[in-house]
């Protein structure tokens, strides 16, 4: 079915502008709703299947540009998608009862809704416009799920510094894709005609134009920023200030998996030589990445720190895979992508669990719990030991992959390419003791100042069983070939999405039955584990150690950043907070841009015919006198003593051009300009108060300063109107007259008419009807500033700086 | 001496405001326009008369003394906030109704040439009046009411905020 894929996307966002109504009726049950709206969204997505290149509605269709709404179904996409309405049925059960007496119901489902079909839009993006646009909304979601808590000051930081992060990311993203279109000449990604129609050929032509560096750089900032890796990794752990739902569903199991997602949907484009720049560039970066994720983890106290810590690691796990050239390295990633959605959701319910009955965060104040919450430390049990890659459990099997895909490289290739699997079997080793880490809340004995511990409800424990059920089939699908069968769905969906990322169909999974230098990584990456388990404590000391250096903690450079622009220490001159410097900056920064942009395009000055004012007629005249009339009005407001002067001579030089414009036949023209005018007039009287009656004395030189920047930006204005308004004569009379027949209805027409605009004035029917859609945004904008205005100015009197 | 006169003035621009977007189609005029006016009038309102006066007769509410630092911006400002998403909403409802009237059946038969239609058509329908003759009917003035209410209520916003100064 062709609309399957828009269906899916649509109904969760259709059912997030309902499910605040639908809160008012069904209260708390408005989850087990939404649960129903994720589970129809898996099974569209089922039904739609590998259905490669769809176009569900085209936007713009012309001979230079084409883009629409285009879906691109396949293995990686179906994995994503199904992966993020799946995990949303469970975590919105898990919502039921874990929100239930929570504050912010009624904005908390429709957001989760509406992220759910950003996600899913993600994950199925056949064009690069679609897939910016929804993985923009995925950010704006996760921002307004992150403060959810807006009573709190830490949920609101935390949400900020992750929007800024991952939007950052997003703006290189928007670079790389800007790339990748110049040199590619399509925003198509996939399927016939798209990007990855032809991966070495395109490869060559970036090579040539020498960008096939800079887009792998671009592309992967904005993975790694999306996907928590070093050193844009500081937003993940405060953003776990989010209810445990949030962190389930966004900050484990799909929101951070978009990065993944991009770096293995490019993959086949730009993954060349094993020891090409991709491997270099991006599995290098994550498996660093990774380490040092890992250690963070060790060292983390608050259960939920240490799970986000340990998502950073094992997304890094997964780019370095994507990133290794080989098929084994696809295998990875791919198998990966599952493994650690699966057993990361459930120890995030596990952790939101323990949060709601034991009423703490922190490893200090929980132990021992096992015997009051034995459901709970199962699923625990089950989902760490696929964490820390203990066979026969499913994390095993992927970091076998690694393991084996990093010594094939190093063994080729040899020298400092060894670092590769040393890099490797360290972060196992941390993974290790951290996943023995988080379930010290099961084992010990309880600390003396615990609390009593109640029983989570069915609602709550249903999901995380499932989930640690599905760890299970997975991990006895690789006992599975020693006695001859296959879990073939498994096999079968991790195979076609190595197929996606461009690596060699074929995937089978088993527990190793000999000793082969891979199985010894995994075996010495177990042993060092357990061995750092009965010094844990020093270990943890050291890494804290070295983490309190403070300018090695990117959150530190971020704080410090922050702060710069806030308090404007080296930017003391220009934001200083007075309006004239702030204001000359701003100008001067527009008129220097514009002024290097033209000289760049090489702009030539359109030939001027000659002035027509003092020619014959007295419509020249008229404007003459006018345009005289208006300089001297401006040159009137430089002398003038007071404001009220000042802002009354400035209104004769607005209605002057009003004039004009009546002179120049555009009555609409005028009548705007006569309106803006009579309102800022208006608006003025209401602050005249609060202003200086007279102005002071002015400085000689800062005046000339101020002349000299006003005669450049005076220029770049008029050099602007020059080059905008040239008229071309030939596509302006044709422009003119689409218009001009479209525009009044034709005699005799009756009943109702879509094809022509029906008005005269076809400066409104442009606005309104031909041009509808930048009026939409035009209006957006009006309605952006009043909320700046309002967000300004309501700063300002609560004592904030903005 | 002002009252007065501003009592007399603001109805009158409060018209020729409403008049202005609803010929803006044939005639000079328009969204935008008349919604700067609308703001005009206000705003002269605001000045005369005090910017509590449109919170006390019009909604009939005591005012919080604008002098003490408050948190949350005043009641009458949220609801001009409230005003603009309205205007928004408005104009993209009036844009997406030939691309939901594409997916309802029904539509289909009702309006053949509107329904499943690109974003943003707009149509002409004319409209018999007895001794009048036909009224020609624009949908696009659904957007241009749309526009009209954004317009209206960002100026607002920013008015009664800036005002309160």
């Amino acid at each position: 079915m062709e609309s399957a894929i828009t269906l899916a996307v649509a109904l969760p966002i259709v059912a997030a502008a309902l499910a605040p109504l639908a809160h008012r009726v069904l209260g708390n049950r408005t989850a087990y709703a939404s649960a129903v709206v994720a589970a129809t969204s898996f099974a569209l997505l089922v039904v739609a299947g590998p259905a490669g290149r769809v176009t569900a509605a085209q936007w713009i269709d012309g001979p230079l540009l084409a883009v629409g709404l285009t879906w691109y179904a396949d293995g990686l996409a179906m994995l994503i998608g199904l992966l993020a309405s799946g995990i949303g049925v469970l975590v919105f059960v898990y919502s039921a009862g874990y929100m239930a007496h929570e504050p912010g119901q009624r904005k908390f489902y429709p957001t989760m809704l509406a992220f759910m079909a950003s996600m899913i839009g993600v994950a199925y993006a056949g064009d690069l416009i679609v897939l910016f646009v929804f993985w923009e909304l995925t950010s704006l979601t996760s921002f307004l799920l992150i403060g959810h808590y807006d009573d709190r000051p830490a949920s609101l930081i935390a949400a900020r510094k992750a929007l800024l992060v991952t939007v950052a990311g997003g703006l290189f993203l928007l670079a790389g894709f800007v790339v990748l279109w110049a040199v590619a000449d399509t925003t198509l990604i996939a399927g016939p005609g798209g990007l990855l129609a032809d991966p070495g050929a395109l490869a060559a032509r970036l090579r040539d134009a020498g960008l096939f560096v800079p887009a792998i750089a671009l592309l992967g900032v904005g993975a790694a920023a999306k996907s928590a890796q070093v050193p844009l990794h500081f937003w993940l752990p405060d953003a776990m200030e989010a209810p445990t739902p949030v962190s389930a569903f966004l900050h484990s199991a799909t929101m951070v998996k978009a990065g993944v997602y991009l770096i293995g949907r490019f993959r086949p484009l730009f993954v060349g030589e094993p020891t090409g720049e991709w491997t270099l560039l991006i599995a290098g970066f994550a498996l660093v990445s990774m380490t040092i994720t890992a250690a963070l983890a060790v060292a983390a106290e608050d259960i939920k720190a240490l799970l986000a810590y340990s998502t950073a690691s094992h997304l890094g796990m997964i780019i370095a895979g994507f990133g290794l050239a080989s098929t084994v390295g696809a295998e990875t990633g791919a198998f990966h992508i599952l493994n650690h959605a699966l057993f990361k959701a459930a120890l995030f319910l596990v952790a939101g669990i323990l949060a709601h009955e034991a009423g703490s965060r922190l490893l200090g104040d929980l132990g021992g719990l096992a015997r009051e919450l034995p459901i709970a430390a199962g699923v625990a049990s089950v989902a760490a030991l696929g964490m820390a890659g203990v066979p026969p459990f499913n994390g095993f099997y992927s970091k076998e992959l690694l393991f084996e895909a990093t010594y094939h490289l190093a063994s080729h290739e040899g020298g400092l390419w060894w670092l590769f699997p040393a890099l490797a079997v360290l972060a196992s080793v941390c993974t290790v003791l951290y996943s023995a880490k988080f379930l010290t809340a099961f084992t010990g004995s309880r600390p003396d100042s615990a609390a009593a511990i109640g029983s989570p409800p069915w609602s709550m424990r249903a999901p995380a069983m499932a989930l640690a059920g599905g760890v299970l089939v997975v991990s006895i699908g690789g006992l599975a070939p020693l006695v001859g069968a296959h879990l073939a769905p498994v096999e079968a969906g991790v195979a076609s999405v190595v197929g996606s990322v461009g690596g060699h169909a074929g995937f089978g999974y088993h527990v190793p039955t000999h000793l082969t230098p891979p199985v010894a990584m995994s075996a010495i990456a177990l042993a060092g584990g357990a061995a750092g388990l009965p010094v844990l404590d020093r270990i943890v000391g050291a890494i804290d150690r070295a983490q309190s250096t403070a300018a090695i903690a990117p959150s530190w450079w971020y704080r410090r950043a922050l702060d710069a622009v806030e308090t404007g220490d080296p930017l003391a001159a220009i934001e200083s907070g007075r309006l004239r410097p702030a204001a000359a900056s701003v100008l001067a920064a527009t008129a220097g841009l514009t002024l290097v942009g033209y000289a760049t395009a090489g702009l030539e000055l359109p030939a001027i015919a000659g002035l027509p004012l003092l020619g014959a007629g007295v419509g020249s005249w008229a404007m003459s006198i006018v345009l005289v009339v208006a300089v001297g009005s401006a040159l009137a407001v430089t002398r003038a003593p007071s404001h009220v002067a000042g802002v009354l001579t400035l209104s004769i030089l607005g209605f002057m051009i009003a004039i004009v414009y009546i002179l120049g036949d555009a009555p609409d023209l005028a009548l705007t300009q006569l309106v803006v005018e009579t309102l800022v007039l208006v608006l003025f009287l209401l602050v005249i108060d609060k202003l200086p009656a007279f102005y002071g004395e002015i400085d000689r030189m800062r005046a000339v300063g101020d002349a000299a920047l006003a005669t450049v930006v005076g220029a770049t204005v008029t050099l602007t109107v020059l080059v905008t308004t040239a008229a071309d004569p030939r596509l302006d009379a044709k422009i003119a007259q689409f218009f001009v027949a479209r525009g009044p209805l034709p005699e005799g027409a009756h009943g109702v008419v879509t094809d022509v605009a029906g008005g005269h004035n076809l400066v409104n029917v442009i606005l309104v009807d031909f041009r509808a859609f930048d009026t939409m945004g035009e209006i957006s904008v009006v309605a952006m500033a009043a909320l700046s205005v309002l967000t300004l100015i309501g700063m300002r009197s609560g004592g904030e700086q903005p | 001496m002002a009252r007065t006169i501003t009592r007399i003035v603001v109805p009158i621009v409060l018209v020729t405001a409403i008049a202005l977007l609803i010929q803006g189609h044939n005639l000079p005029g328009g969204g935008f326009i008349a919604a700067v006016l609308t703001a005009t009038a206000f705003a002269l309102i605001y000045v005369i008369y005090g910017l509590d006066y449109i919170e006390t007769e019009l909604r009939h509410r005591t005012v919080v003394d604008r002098s003490l630092p408050i948190d949350e911006s005043t009641a009458i400002t949220q609801e001009f906030g409230q005003l603009v998403a309205a205007g928004l909403a408005i104009a993209l409802l009036a844009g997406l109704a030939p691309v939901i009237a594409g997916f309802i059946p029904l539509a289909n038969g009702v309006l053949p040439d509107l329904a499943g239609a690109p974003l943003f058509t707009q149509a002409v329908a004319l409209v018999g009046v007895p001794i009048y003759g036909h009224v020609e009917v624009a949908s696009a003035l659904g957007f241009d009411i749309g526009v009209y209410v954004t317009v209206v209520g960002a100026l607002l916003t920013i008015l009664s905020v800036v005002g309160a100064q």
